[in-house]
């Protein structure tokens, strides 16, 4: 099934260790600013924008 | 059947120390050599194969052995009469509702809470009195100490790797007691919880740091469960609001109380779920309002039914402390309660 992972910056280096460890290093994933629960929705709306571009590219499987 | 781990010489006993630092293979404390002749003593007294399957760690598909638990319980400091309890501990805690990916990983820093009852607590010599929650005794501290080492060692739960606790607290060293049966009326935790009467068995939580309480003016046992409950919701304004198993460590004084007053635990529980409650809106009252919203007359309630709160009976004899241990997050982990060396190839209940 098609899916994309996005994670915060703070939280790069764990999903670099957990795709490693389940045998698919090098996932590819968007990534976001950190932290998320403390954003307000200007911040949360340009996070989401950015994500939106990098999990299309994700989907459509540009990273291969 | 033969060891299979793979066998390292050192010079000294200081050079293993440093071997194993070097490694990132303890906890920052010196680890005793888990020498053949150790790890098999282990493996021995269990009465278990070196290549017995514990469990399976549900996330990582990751095997746990019976050998690479041994290993890391001698590195900690136990000894074979030990080695029963950290296995049917890991167990517990590699059951489905344990969650042990998510509360060992999380930012939420909790750490496992051990608790044992019967039999084997004495024969261990396992300390239910004086200091319970901390270096009580030899057992209860090498106990509590080799479930990190196995999570260290055999999930690669370090911090700032699979760890990624912010704070953590000490409990994450060793977070062992036994229950004080001897010293207490009550019914045992385990029993409590459905194990058979008078079996030895352990029970994990993954546990937040003790908060201690006080208030030894007064012999009124609802006036006393209204200090642990305003402590558990202080922990709801101030931590989360999500229920969950909480867990109450009462020392012998304030059983004392209860016991006279002919309080069980049942009784002890049913008080507990009616009074550990909060608004929603009360988040306002600690920096919390942006999350309150529309919904400040909502209840919440710290437990989901009186069962979820583990009530232990232990402690030193004088003083009217006790303590509130909380939930890592709310319901995401549940506590478990295995016997021990009850059948080891039986499904766990």
């Amino acid at each position: 099934m098609p899916s994309a992972g996005i994670m915060t910056e703070t939280f790069v280096s764990a999903a670099e260790l957990m795709a490693r460890v389940l045998g698919a290093e090098d996932y590819p994933f968007a990534v976001i600013e950190h932290p998320i629960s403390s954003a307000d929705q200007a911040a949360l709306a340009a996070r989401a924008e950015r994500a939106a571009a990098d999990c299309a590219r994700l989907l459509l499987n540009a990273d291969g | 059947m033969p060891l299979a781990s793979r066998r390292y010489e050192v010079a000294d006993m200081m050079a293993a120390q440093e071997f194993y630092h070097s490694r990132g293979w303890t906890d920052g404390l010196p680890v005793v050599p888990p020498t053949a002749d150790a790890v098999e003593a282990c493996l021995e007294w269990a009465g278990l194969a070196p290549d017995h399957l514990v469990g399976v760690e549900p996330v990582r598909a990751c095997a746990i052995t019976a050998e690479k638990l041994a290993v890391n319980a001698v590195m900690a400091g136990c000894l074979p009469m030990h080695f029963p309890v950290v296995v049917t501990a890991f167990t517990a805690m590699l059951q489905e509702p344990f969650l042990l990916h998510g509360a060992t990983a999380s930012t939420g820093g909790c750490a496992v809470l051990v608790v044992v009852n019967g039999p084997i607590t004495a024969d261990i010599g396992m300390d239910a009195t004086f200091n319970a929650l901390a270096s009580s005794d030899r057992a209860s501290t090498a106990i509590g100490r080799s479930l990190r080492l196995c999570l260290i060692n055999l999930m690669d739960v370090r911090p700032g790797a699979i760890d990624r606790s912010v704070l953590g607290h000490p409990g994450k060293i060793s977070y062992c007691l036994a229950e004080d049966e001897a010293g207490s009326e009550w019914l045992p935790l385990a029993e409590e919880r459905g194990m058979p009467v008078g079996a030895s068995c352990v029970t994990v939580m993954a546990a937040g740091a003790p908060r201690q309480l006080m208030n030894e003016w007064t012999t009124v046992p609802e006036e006393i469960l209204d200090t642990f409950a305003s402590e558990i919701r202080a922990n709801m304004r101030h931590y989360s609001i999500w229920p969950g198993n909480y867990a109450i460590v009462v020392p012998p004084q304030l059983r004392a109380h209860f016991h006279a007053a002919g309080w069980s635990k049942a009784d002890v529980r049913a008080y507990v779920f009616e009074k550990a409650r909060i608004l929603r809106s009360e988040w306002a009252d600690c920096g919390k309002g942006a999350v309150v919203r529309d919904r400040g007359g909502s209840e919440y309630a710290a437990l989901s039914a009186p069962e979820d709160l583990l009530v232990i009976a232990a402690g030193g004899p004088a003083g009217g402390f006790g303590a509130v241990i909380p939930p890592w997050l709310g319901p995401k982990s549940r506590a478990v309660t295995v016997a021990i060396g009850a059948c080891v190839d039986c499904e766990i209940p």
